[in-house]
């Protein structure tokens, strides 16, 4: 499920990809609200009666080649530092694909599958900062939508402002105005811009660094 | 949330925060808020129910609209565990935008994966 606002954005990736299982496009973020999601890859697992048995928590299934390569030398100041940053967000891939792999062959009986209580208690707890920052980014989007983009950005400039650490908000604000008009893909450096104060490398530095990026998988729960 | 209206029918008031009024209060799953005030003639009052549920409720007076946010009644991000499946999400492998059914895929587990092209 793509959290895109302009879904021509998200449909030739889809297209590439020719799955085989449902692809959604969420043009609101509101699953950003109803799950829990504050950042791309994240899940949630949903059991045959409809609940939830794992929150959302960061969902790579295999290592991003990204934290191998080697940082050449005379690379731009900034995309180096945005290369450290990124082989520093820690990596769970391995663990959490067996865990997948681990309820898909055991279901209810799995030991990653948690209680109704146990799924709750473990989202990420939620302060009138962030939930105000839900109806910002939505206000928000309604107004670009109806309206146009200037309309948006005061609106997504204070939900960036409640809640820095969602990084829907902030990615989606900052890719439309980084990625130069024309591109065929989306600009994903997401430097500094005249529009917003933040940016993805001196965010994510102020925000604790690549270390402090991700919500990892907690597979360290107490017994059911 | 996006209002035209501080007053909104159950049905859509529930579908899209998932909290739905009862004899109880605002309910979602288990999880229920006293909330009265809430409902009035059939229909949600949403600053009532904003303010018992803790749902911060902007409002942008030149374009005559509000948003309603997230409810902070629990202190956690998830109310309750049952999942709640909107209706606005749209089927990305059509290009009519189409919203797409969840009800193909009940009795089924699933992981949803949010990802995006940014």
């Amino acid at each position: 499920m793509a959290l895109d606002v302009n879904p021509d954005h998200a449909r030739p990736w889809i297209a590439a990809a020719n799955p085989s299982h449902p692809s959604l496009i969420d043009t609101t973020h509101c699953t950003d609200e109803l799950f829990g999601f504050i950042n791309v890859p994240m899940a949630v697992w949903i059991d045959e009666n409809g609940m939830l048995v794992r929150p959302a928590e960061t969902a790579n299934i295999e290592r991003s080649p990204l934290r191998d390569r080697e940082i050449p030398d005379g690379l731009p100041d900034r995309l180096a530092k945005m290369m450290r940053e990124v082989k520093e967000i820690p990596d769970d891939s391995e663990s959490y694909r067996e865990a997948i792999f681990d309820w898909m062959r055991n279901g209810a009986d799995s030991p990653y599958v948690m209680s109704p209580d146990q799924v709750v208690d473990a989202s990420r707890p939620i302060s009138n900062d962030h939930a105000r920052a839900a109806a910002c980014f939505a206000m928000g989007e309604h107004l670009r939508r109806t309206v146009g983009h200037d309309a948006a950005v005061p609106w997504w400039r204070e939900a960036h402002t409640l809640f820095p650490e969602n990084w829907t908000y902030k990615r989606q604000a900052w890719t439309l105005v980084t990625t130069p008009e024309g591109a065929t893909e989306n600009d994903l450096i997401q430097g500094p811009n005249d529009v917003y104060d933040g940016n993805w490398l001196d965010d994510v530095v102020r925000l604790g660094g690549g270390k402090s990026y991700a919500v990892r998988p907690r597979f360290d729960r107490p017994e059911r | 949330m996006i209002l035209t209206s501080l007053r909104v029918p159950v049905a859509e008031f529930t579908e899209l925060t998932g909290w739905e009024p009862k004899p109880e209060g605002m309910c979602r799953g288990e999880v229920c808020v006293p909330a009265p005030g809430a409902l009035d003639n059939g229909t949600v009052n949403v600053e009532a129910a904003a303010e018992r549920l803790g749902m911060p409720l902007v409002h942008d007076p030149k374009h005559k609209v509000w948003a309603l946010g997230v409810s902070t009644a629990t202190g956690r991000a998830l109310a309750s565990a049952r999942a709640i499946f909107p209706s606005s999400l749209i089927d990305g492998t059509s290009n009519t935008n189409s919203n797409f059914d969840f009800t193909s895929l009940r009795g089924r587990r699933m992981i949803m994966v949010a990802w995006a092209s940014w």
